[in-house]
């Protein structure tokens, strides 16, 4: 057992569910992804932790076993968000709650593409600068902003009464 | 909308498994192994001490004044971190030649030329270079890194520098048996795990954290918290007061979130503090609410940092 990565663990795990779960909007999903890498990051666990920022280096190696999941479950991707967006309706007619509007922000969240999500939970869940979401993505700074700003104007444009709630 | 997109975030990832059913999982598949003690606990004690007294506003001078030598005026910078190198305390503090020491806190979220990097909020100048140490210790480098951009955001030469884990504090808490704040009002939020009454709170552990660490749903977010963080201090020096003895359980507690500057003799330093004169918050202005970032006007932080207000210990907090 390689010193530190039980402590690491303990003190990550929680954190990095938490990350998983929003950007795949699926917590047992997230939950296969973290429990996968972890076991691998034990194995070369020597060489993540003479990193200079070992759990950045695990986010992305969850980050990473996302974006490349394809197959059977992006066809299911496709058919959960096409439910989903048919029971946004009622959440946005009914908007009175706070309760109500983040619900249905998180549906609407759920629908981006997974790059951009991953992108955006990175920038308003972990507080991550560009650089590291662009060391996490393996992309540009630019890239990470396009993503951004492609998310952003995407939820704008289907948030109800957008205009004050930009106020 | 972004703090709608926030709290739709975090929602969402307060979905997540049960952690321990995970940890069951993995440790199918490992053995345990007890962690190592921590030793070597000297400096660092100091440089705790120092941390705890200089952030907090004291009434009376601790060393008689009349007999004590007179001090080597000496600025310093110390820093709170957050589990991500973020630095979400920022405090420069200068003692001068008659030991009167002033304290100014820097909110994090303050946008700021950082040397070598860009105008950004001054929490990423440590970030930035943590995680691009160019082959030096990465806390070293952020933390140089974040000395730099104070010096050139006050004007002020800094001399020496200390970090420490604000994730420490919930241990700091739990050794002195719950720490005392008053809140002006109950505060809950979902990003910190905070859920506290209006009045008076016992705070430990996990509570205490999340007391240092919220800032969405308060008035005035990040400037509240810094507020949060004087209080948080004050009492926790209060209580040291009243049990001393507990500075050894302390020291062992936090020792290993502190790092200290390698020719900083903090013990001289802590020797020389006869009282404490001031302690503020730089001025900033109103953000902008798409950039998420606190307007600085560097002429007036020079202007205030040279004679920072007295200010009353201000006993509730937001």
């Amino acid at each position: 057992m390689p010193e530190g990565y039980e402590q690491f663990v303990a003190d990550r795990l929680d954190r990095l569910l938490r990350y998983a779960t929003a950007m795949t909007c699926d917590k047992h999903l997230a939950q296969d992804i973290v429990q996968n890498v972890l076991i691998k990051a034990q194995r070369r666990w020597d060489r993540i932790n003479a990193m200079t920022a070992p759990y950045l280096y695990v986010k992305r190696m969850v980050t990473n076993e996302y974006l490349s999941w394809r197959h059977r479950k992006a066809a299911r991707d496709l058919a959960t968000e096409h439910a989903k967006l048919a029971e946004i309706g009622p959440a946005i007619q009914d908007h009175a709650t706070q309760h109500a509007e983040r619900d249905a922000m998180r549906k609407r969240i759920a629908m981006l593409p997974r790059q951009q999500r991953a992108a955006l939970v990175l920038r308003f869940y972990e507080d991550s600068t560009d650089a590291e979401i662009a060391e996490i993505l393996g992309c540009t700074e630019g890239t990470v902003r396009s993503h951004i700003s492609r998310a952003l104007s995407t939820l704008r444009a289907t948030q109800p009464f957008a205009e004050e709630a930009l106020r | 909308m972004t703090d709608l997109i926030r709290e739709a975030i975090a929602a969402e990832a307060d979905e997540r498994v049960d952690p321990r059913t995970v940890m069951a999982e993995l440790q199918k598949k490992r053995r345990r192994k007890p962690f190592g003690l921590i030793a070597g606990a000297g400096l660092t004690a100091a440089a705790v001490a120092v941390a705890v007294t200089v952030l907090v506003p004291r009434t009376e001078p601790s060393i008689n004044v009349a007999t004590a030598p007179p001090a080597q005026p000496q600025t310093v910078l110390l820093m709170g971190l957050d589990d991500y190198f973020h630095t979400d305390a920022i405090v420069l503090v200068h003692v001068d030649a008659n030991g009167a020491l002033g304290s100014v806190s820097i909110p994090r979220d303050s946008v700021v030329d950082i040397p070598g990097f860009r105008r950004e909020r001054i929490n990423e100048a440590y970030t930035e270079a943590y995680l691009d140490p160019k082959g030096e210790d990465p806390d070293v480098a952020g933390a140089k890194s974040l000395v730099k951009t104070v010096e050139q955001l006050t004007g002020t030469k800094i001399d020496h520098w200390a970090s420490v884990k604000m994730s420490a504090f919930g241990k700091v808490a739990d050794v002195l048996g719950g720490v005392d704040v008053c809140l002006k009002a109950a505060a809950k939020d979902t990003f910190s795990g905070a859920d506290f009454p209006a009045g008076r709170v016992r705070l430990a552990g996990d509570q205490a954290l999340a007391f240092l660490r919220q800032r969405h749903g308060l008035e005035n977010g990040d400037l509240d918290r810094v507020a949060r963080q004087q209080a948080f201090l004050g009492s926790v020096v209060a209580k040291l007061a009243q049990q001393p003895d507990k500075l050894g359980d302390i020291v062992k507690a936090i020792n290993p979130s502190v790092k200290v500057d390698d020719g900083w003799d903090v013990l001289a330093f802590a020797k020389q503090i006869k009282q404490q004169v001031a302690s503020g918050v730089i001025p900033v202005g109103v953000g902008d609410p798409m950039t998420p970032g606190l307007a600085v006007d560097p002429a007036a932080v020079r202007e205030y940092v040279k004679t920072p207000p007295t200010k009353d210990p201000d006993t509730c907090v937001r």
